[in-house]
């Protein structure tokens, strides 16, 4: 057959297409086409329409403007050189997770989406895997599973939800368990896939299947939602052009930010490692670990120091030191990517946890799989890790070798070795001038480490020199502790010499560099020069050098930062000017701070220390204020002051006809910028020349400032005003602190920079928390994603939570007050006891047994401080064992508090023993005259309604009192008097730890009462006085109303009783004779007689047709009986089908489980 | 089986009773709990002091759920902080420290309320050298407070004035609450426009205030004449119990920068009228000259706000650092880890301060 040529389109962009407009002289500026009459409308009533469609689509498109934490994404344009922004940091990869039911195909399409992005082919993927997507984006896939837990703490990072529904089954009760989490968590982009369509033969069905699903789909998400279909599988992988589709779709999704991820910073950990040493753990196995986790920041910065955070299903931790390591997967650079298509080598993937390149870590140990007979000549393409462990044995000699022979050692004859301490300080490189001074040898060792290195390394902006200097540093750094790491194995990266992440960045509190530090660096190097005789040439004056610098620096400015962050100066002699501490200060303060050698001093006494007004010296004041020139001095600060600049007399310069801008003015407009060369000159007369430019400089400025002045006077509010509606302008607002916040920053070092606004997302670190459950590492599974999330300052606390809360309609069971329920709420999961409650006409808080149906009620409990208006949902339980939908609540937090104002009623009730007019006494409401006179005056009722009032406690009975009623009451009548009874939530807090769970379903939280009894066996004890007894109603018998003869005799004969006696004789109807004549004697004989044989036919007919109908009931039992037989026949042969079926079933699913396992082992 | 982190309960600790009320201030907001030890330790008089005692008895009343326990001696004490839950409050503060001491801790605490704070505070309402005046905050620092959002509903009356050493002075102090502060970017210091000023005098003789705000002009006149110094004589029940007299001052410029100073009469020195308002007014001029755009006194005010921001950067420009202020920025680093980034301007002296808000938000404040 003929294949058939792809036609020629004609170029509709590009240079070529507008070079031919340009020579045709088209215009197509107005539109795409090139038809200014085309889309005009013909009649008035059309225009009006399309406008006011196009109005309400612009209305629709707006939404709250929200700023977003992230970086930008990096744009590229066709300009080469430009919009790479390779100094920024990109955005971290965004979080694309994979879930649905089991069997549904997760791990298939995750291997098929790796498999496109990045050519690697992973057996079995677990764990984040990030990837690079394109030039501007990463991604990190995770595989969620399918229990609850796993659902919650996904749901609140993710960004894009790819969810799998099963085509031939349709939807489980977890995918909509997913949505709802979705949505009461902040709702991220879902994109559904419906997989498993092959198992629908039908054409038809598989259509109308598939049109159910979608319109399923859009209620659940909205009209329109993207939902993917799948067909088969081949080769392991869906089709190539599916995925490829659904890769477009994921590269082009645009994110809105969710509130709760901005305000808190957040990481999804890709590795974790035990720090802590094997000795410790070999002496008490369970002992507490220090760990450490890896990933991407994101959302707002991390704090530098002591961030509290918390790790979904491990509990609240403190992030005791972090690290920025350089991105393992970074984004093409500028360099490697000229071209409009990704290079193959920029196709990074990242994924620890699994098993890329055949090199897998678990927990504690590196996997290496070897496909084959392994020989280290075959030319095989190798992975990044295969490769890595390679090179490991190219060396011959051991690292401790390697160190002692490379040329690490700053001087030749220093045998101590280099230590490298934590609180290492970063020194100025020495520049190199002569030949390499550090690290020779690890060029062999790390090659291909220290190029990737370099090209991860963007963000760093020191000068060239410098980076190298830094570089090699950082690898020593790595080499010394290869040596230190022989005796204490355990560091898993340095024992396979796999730097994926690269160099760790030191980082250090004291970041600048101190004075102090420079002279010991000079002094140690006069030394060593004084003793070594032949040094290189770069050597020689190094101190002098050094100490020239430093003089250099310090008469260019004292840093305020280090001094009052440094704890050498107290405040006052930072505040008195001073920058370094006097030998005499030093040592005191020194010795103050040691607590051993505490020295009594002024500051513990007195009352001074605790004051904002500066103490004055007014005699000194008066003197420095009398001086005529110094009252001159400020002139220019006001308003009235001189114009323009001002001579050494303070006389402004007034030759020229219009004033200058004055010289505050000047360095208020950010002239004079750059560290105090462009300084204003105050009583330094400058010289013509300079004189002359800085005139013209200041009339352009004035005239500059005028413009501006005019346009904001006049221009605002017919021009702007219009443009920039509200939307717009919180718009361009954001936009203007974004830049402030990326610009305030910018010239610092990075590690310095994160020390004051901490650690930006986007940034690959390294947390290391102490004190982690060692539950957290020993029962480590990669399938249960590790989330930190950072806590606010506020959410560390603990308090009464109100939240407005609504059972979901989907779960069967009301919920009662003081069950206990499960809450994920922020980051958290725990466990608490809420009560409900509902307000009571603004009036009161009352609680409520149970939650209403179909209907918001209040609930308070006990937990975690979180922001009002934070969304959470909640759980009955979190394990598999209910059938029905988990979800049992959802709602919002309102309210925030230490205490509560809940009440419950309570009814008093009394009974009175002696009543008056309007006045009765009542006992048994109270025990004690205190009692009483607690509630005097307190409104009281009876059943019947009379109200009353309790006035004052009677000595007699005790607890009885006198109260007073607005009718007579009976002594029959019950009075009550409702109370309201002050309720506290119970305080537990029992968060859901099921990462530190071997099994990590088997969560067990607090039992009700009822289940326990259930699961001891126990029976509920039963009150005699609650069982329920029959009502037993005596009928009431009333005695005859006997009016006395006499009284009867006196009564009117209105009011007399009348009562007759039942009549004794028989009326006229029933006493009368009939007699018939003969003509109706017949005529009723004639009736009887037709009557008499009509019965007699009737019950002939009955006879026959029982007759026939018996014969017929013979018939078709005997047709029945066939049925049934066959029936029987049928089950018969289908049980044994299932039957077989089930047993073959269980044997593979238990031969798959072994397979697993041999696997993991 | 399961051990968990549980709700870290760690205290930070300090000595002395240097700064007391800043960490009493920023441990209610931070929530971290604080201990303080050797309070006067070497003192003859060892121990918290009256007022200071007073001052924590406020601040357990204007919180929910605090505990405050004190040793024995006196000279440490342990502090949990609760939530703040605003409403009306009276409090008679001891006369041993003026209304500002206790308004400074008051102050920054009152927009984080769950309801609109109102304290009806009873004491000293000046006192000369160590806490601002009554009228200091009152004119300057409720304005600095406007910059970062905190407007509608505040502010302070004062009903009686009582001088120092009895007092007897009466001031209420409104504050409505805030969810976020705005993020402020203050680095135009502009030019100053007009001089107000408060000349108050109570049991003595009302031509007092007259005669400072006489001298105050005779310096001042030569700079601008938008001067307008009122006299603010109080009498009878109005006017407390000891007799005194002072001259508070600000400056406000062509972008609202506010510079103050003031000057009272000590209880048991005798000073002229002239003599005090020179010296107010020379510390203004002195304020002034040291340039910035938010006076020396309220730098670790606006400093914290800045702080409790959002996450953005705010940055303003201030005068040289007090020592207070500097100390200020320690026990920030401490209680929120904020760092500020300051850099010094070596000509002017002025420092650039800005930082990146922690995003704190008024949790206590209700939904509904």
């Amino acid at each position: 057959m003929e294949q058939s040529h792809k036609v020629h389109h004609k170029p509709s962009a590009g240079t070529k297409h507008a070079k031919k407009d340009a020579a045709n002289g088209v215009d197509r500026s107005g539109g795409k086409g090139f038809n200014p009459k085309a889309f005009t409308n013909t009649s008035y009533r059309a225009a009006d329409r399309a406008a006011r469609r196009t109005a309400e689509k612009d209305q629709k498109r707006l939404h709250v403007p929200l700023v977003n934490r992230n970086p930008e994404e990096r744009k590229v344009t066709a300009v080469k050189g430009q919009g790479m922004d390779e100094g920024k940091l990109p955005p971290p990869p965004i979080i694309v997770g994979l879930v649905g039911p089991p069997g549904v195909g997760k791990s298939t399409l995750l291997r098929s989406l790796v498999r496109r992005y990045t050519k690697h082919n992973l057996n079995s993927p677990q764990g984040p895997i990030t990837v690079v997507s394109g030039k501007t984006r990463r991604i990190t896939f995770i595989e969620c599973g399918n229990d609850l837990n796993s659902m919650i703490d996904l749901g609140k990072v993710v960004d894009l939800v790819l969810l799998m529904i099963d085509g031939s089954f349709g939807f489980e009760m977890e995918t909509f368990e997913f949505l709802n989490i979705l949505q009461s968590h902040g709702f991220p982009k879902v994109i559904g896939l419906l997989t498993h369509l092959d198992l629908i033969k039908k054409a038809s069905t598989l259509k109308d299947t598939k049109k159910r699903l979608k319109h399923r789909f859009w209620t659940e998400i909205y009209q329109g939602a993207k939902l993917f279909s799948l067909s088969g599988v081949m080769n392991g992988r869906y089709p190539d052009a599916e995925i490829n589709l659904l890769s477009r779709f994921i590269s082009v999704m645009k994110f809105r930010p969710l509130v709760f991820r901005n305000q808190h910073p957040y990481l999804l950990a890709d590795r974790i490692q035990d720090m802590t040493s094997r000795e410790r753990i070999r002496e008490n196995p369970k002992i507490d670990r220090t760990i450490t986790l890896y990933g991407y920041l994101r959302g707002p910065n991390l704090p530098p120091r002591n961030a509290k955070i918390h790790i979904p299903g491990a509990g609240d931790l403190e992030v005791s030191n972090v690290e920025r390591l350089s991105d393992p997967c970074p984004l093409p650079t500028l360099e490697s990517e000229r071209r409009r298509k990704m290079g193959e080598k920029a196709k990074l993937i990242h994924a620890p946890m699994s098993d890329v390149g055949g090199v897998m870590y678990d927990k504690d140990a590196v996997y290496i799989n070897v496909p084959g007979s392994f020989s280290k000549g075959g030319d095989a393409p190798q992975g990044e890790g295969e490769k890595m462990v390679m090179d490991l044995q190219d060396t011959n000699r051991t690292f401790a070798d390697n160190i002692q022979n490379s040329e690490i050692r700053l001087f030749g004859h220093s045998s101590a070795p280099l230590e490298v301490s934590q609180k290492r300080t970063r020194r100025a490189a020495v520049p190199r001038s002569g030949g390499p001074m550090l690290g020779s040898a690890d060029d062999n060792e790390f090659d291909e480490e220290d190029g990737s290195d370099e090209e991860g390394d963007l963000y760093d902006d020191d000068t060239e020199g410098q980076v190298d200097g830094l570089n090699e540093e950082s690898d020593e750094e790595g080499d010394v502790r290869y040596a230190d790491s022989d005796s204490e194995n355990d560091d898993l990266e340095l024992a396979t010499g796999f730097q994926q992440d690269g160099k760790i960045v030191n980082i250090d509190d004291d970041e600048d560099f101190d004075d102090d530090e420079i002279d010991d660096i000079a002094e140690s190097l006069n030394e060593e020069v004084a003793e070594d005789e032949d040094v290189p040439q770069w050597k020689k004056n190094l101190s002098d050098r050094a100490a020239t610098s430093f003089a250099e620096r310090m008469g260019r400015r004292r840093d305020l930062m280090t001094l009052v962050y440094g704890s050498e100066l107290s405040p006052e002699e930072i505040a008195a000017g001073k920058t370094r501490p006097s030998s005499a200060d030093a040592e005191s303060s020194r010795m103050a701070q040691d607590d051993l050698f505490h020295v009594s001093r002024e500051e513990n006494r007195g009352d001074e220390g605790d004051q904002v007004k500066e103490i004055v010296n007014s005699e000194a004041l008066k003197a420095k204020w009398d001086d005529e020139d110094m009252l001159d001095s400020i002139r220019d600060m006001f308003i009235s002051g001189p114009i323009g600049e001002v001579d050494a007399e303070g006389n402004p310069y007034e030759e020229e006809g219009e004033g200058f801008e004055d010289i505050e003015d000047g360095s208020a407009d950010g002239e004079q910028g750059d560290d105090g060369d462009g300084v204003p000159y105050v009583g330094v007369k400058p010289s013509a020349g300079d004189h002359e430019s800085a005139r013209a400089a200041a009339a352009a400025k004035k005239q500059a400032a005028l413009k501006a002045k005019f346009d904001e006077t006049y221009d605002d509010e017919d021009e702007d005003g219009e443009k920039m509606d509200f939307y717009d302008q919180q718009k361009s607002e954001m936009a203007k602190q974004r830049q402030l916040n990326e610009d305030e920053f910018a010239g610092i070092d990075i590690d310095a920079r994160a020390q004051i606004e901490g650690y930006r997302s986007g940034m690959y670190v390294r947390l290391e928390i102490s004190e982690v459950p060692y539950e957290l590492i020993e029962h480590f599974n990669p399938a249960y994603p590790i989330i930190v999330g950072g806590l606010l300052a506020a959410e560390e606390r603990f308090g009464y939570l109100t939240v407005r809360i609504k059972r979901h309609r989907w779960f069967t069971r009301t919920l009662k007050t003081n069950n206990p329920i499960i809450f994920s709420l922020g980051w958290r999961r725990f466990q608490s006891l809420p009560i409900y409650h509902l307000d009571d006409h603004s009036i009161r808080n009352r609680l409520l047994k149970y939650t209403p149906e179909h209907m918001h009620c209040y609930a308070t409990f006990y937990g975690p401080v979180s922001t009002p208006n934070t969304g959470f949902c909640a759980f009955n339980s979190l394990g598999e064992e209910s059938n029905g939908f988990r979800i049992s609540a959802t709602g919002v937090v309102l309210d925030i508090d230490r205490s509560t104002k809940i009440v419950k009623k309570l009814k008093l009730t009394g009974v009175p023993y002696k009543i008056f007019k309007n006045t009765a006494f009542i006992k048994d409401m109270f025990n004690s005259q205190l009692e009483v006179a607690k509630f005097e005056g307190a409104n009281i009722k009876t059943v019947s309604g009379i109200r009353g009032q309790v006035k004052k406690a009677q000595n007699k009975p005790e607890g009885a009192f006198r109260a007073t009623f607005e009718d007579k009451i009976l002594m029959r009548d019950i009075v009550f008097l409702r109370a309201w009874y002050s309720i506290e939530p119970k305080k537990l807090y029992n968060p859901v730890c099921s990462l530190l769970l071997a099994d990590k379903g088997d969560w067990k939280g607090m039992r009700l009462t009822g289940q326990i009894r259930r699961d001891e066996g126990i029976k509920t004890p039963l009150d005699i006085n609650s069982a329920y007894k029959p009502i037993e109603r005596t009928t009431r018998r009333f005695n005859t109303l006997k009016v006395p003869r006499k009284l009867e005799a006196s009564l009117p004969y209105a009011s007399k009783t009348k009562i007759l006696k039942p009549q004794t004789k028989q009326t006229y109807l029933q006493s009368r004779a009939v007699v018939m004549t003969d003509e109706e004697k017949k005529a009723i004989t004639l009736l009887q007689q037709i009557q008499t044989l009509k019965k007699d036919k009737v019950a002939r007919r009955k006879d026959k047709q029982e007759e026939r109908r018996k014969e017929h009931r013979k018939k078709v039992g005997v047709i029945d009986e066939k049925k049934n037989e066959k029936l029987k026949e049928e089950k018969r042969e289908r049980f044994k089908k299932e039957g077989l079926k089930r047993k073959r079933d269980e044997a593979s699913a238990e031969g798959k489980y072994g397979k697993k396992r041999r696997g993991k082992e | 089986m399961t051990t968990q982190a549980g709700p870290s309960r760690d205290i930070l600790r300090f000595t002395t009773h240097r700064h007391l009320r800043q960490r009493i201030l920023l441990s209610i907001l931070s929530g971290k709990s604080i201990r303080v030890d050797g309070i006067r330790s070497d003192d003859v008089q060892v121990g918290l002091r009256d007022y200071e005692i007073n001052l924590l008895r406020l601040a357990e009343k204007v919180t929910n759920g605090s505990t405050i326990e004190i040793s024995v001696t006196g000279t440490s004490f342990l502090f949990h902080p609760g939530l703040l839950p605003g409403g009306n409050y009276t409090h008679t503060c001891h006369i041993g420290r003026s209304l500002g001491y206790y308004l400074e801790l008051l102050i920054p605490l009152a927009p984080f309320c769950k309801k609109p704070f109102e304290i009806n505070l009873y004491g000293v309402t000046g006192e000369e050298g160590r806490d601002m005046t009554v009228d200091m905050i009152r004119t300057v620092t409720l304005p600095h407070l406007h910059i970062f959002g905190v407007t509608d509903g505040l502010e302070l009356q004062i009903k009686k004035r009582g001088s120092a050493p009895l007092g007897g002075g009466q001031a209420i102090f409104k504050c409505p609450v805030v969810r976020n502060l705005k993020t402020v970017q203050f680095l135009e210091k502009g030019k100053i426009r007009k001089i107000r000023g408060v000349a108050y005098s109570t049991r003595v003789s009302p031509q007092f205030a007259n005669r400072m705000v006489e001298s105050a002009r005779s310096i001042l006149n030569r700079y601008i004449p938008d001067i307008y110094l009122i006299t603010d004589v109080y009498k009878g029940d109005d006017s407390g119990k000891s007799p005194g007299y002072g001259l508070t001052l600000l400056s406000q410029s062509t972008t609202s920068v506010l510079h103050c100073s003031e000057t009272l009469s000590k209880p048991n020195e005798i000073q002229t009228p002239e003599e005090i308002a020179l010296n107010s007014t020379r510390l203004l001029l002195d304020e002034i000259s040291k340039g910035g755009c938010i006076d020396s006194k309220h730098q670790w005010l606006v400093s914290l706000f800045m702080a409790l921001g959002k996450e953005d950067v705010s940055k303003i420009r201030m005068g040289p650092l007090t020592s207070h202020t500097i100390q200020f920025y320690r026990d920030m680093l401490e209680f929120f880890g904020t760092k500020y980034k300051l850099t010094e301007n070596l000509t002017t002296k002025e420092v650039d301060v800005s930082c990146i808000g922690i995003g704190y938000s008024n949790v206590n404040k209700s939904m509904a």
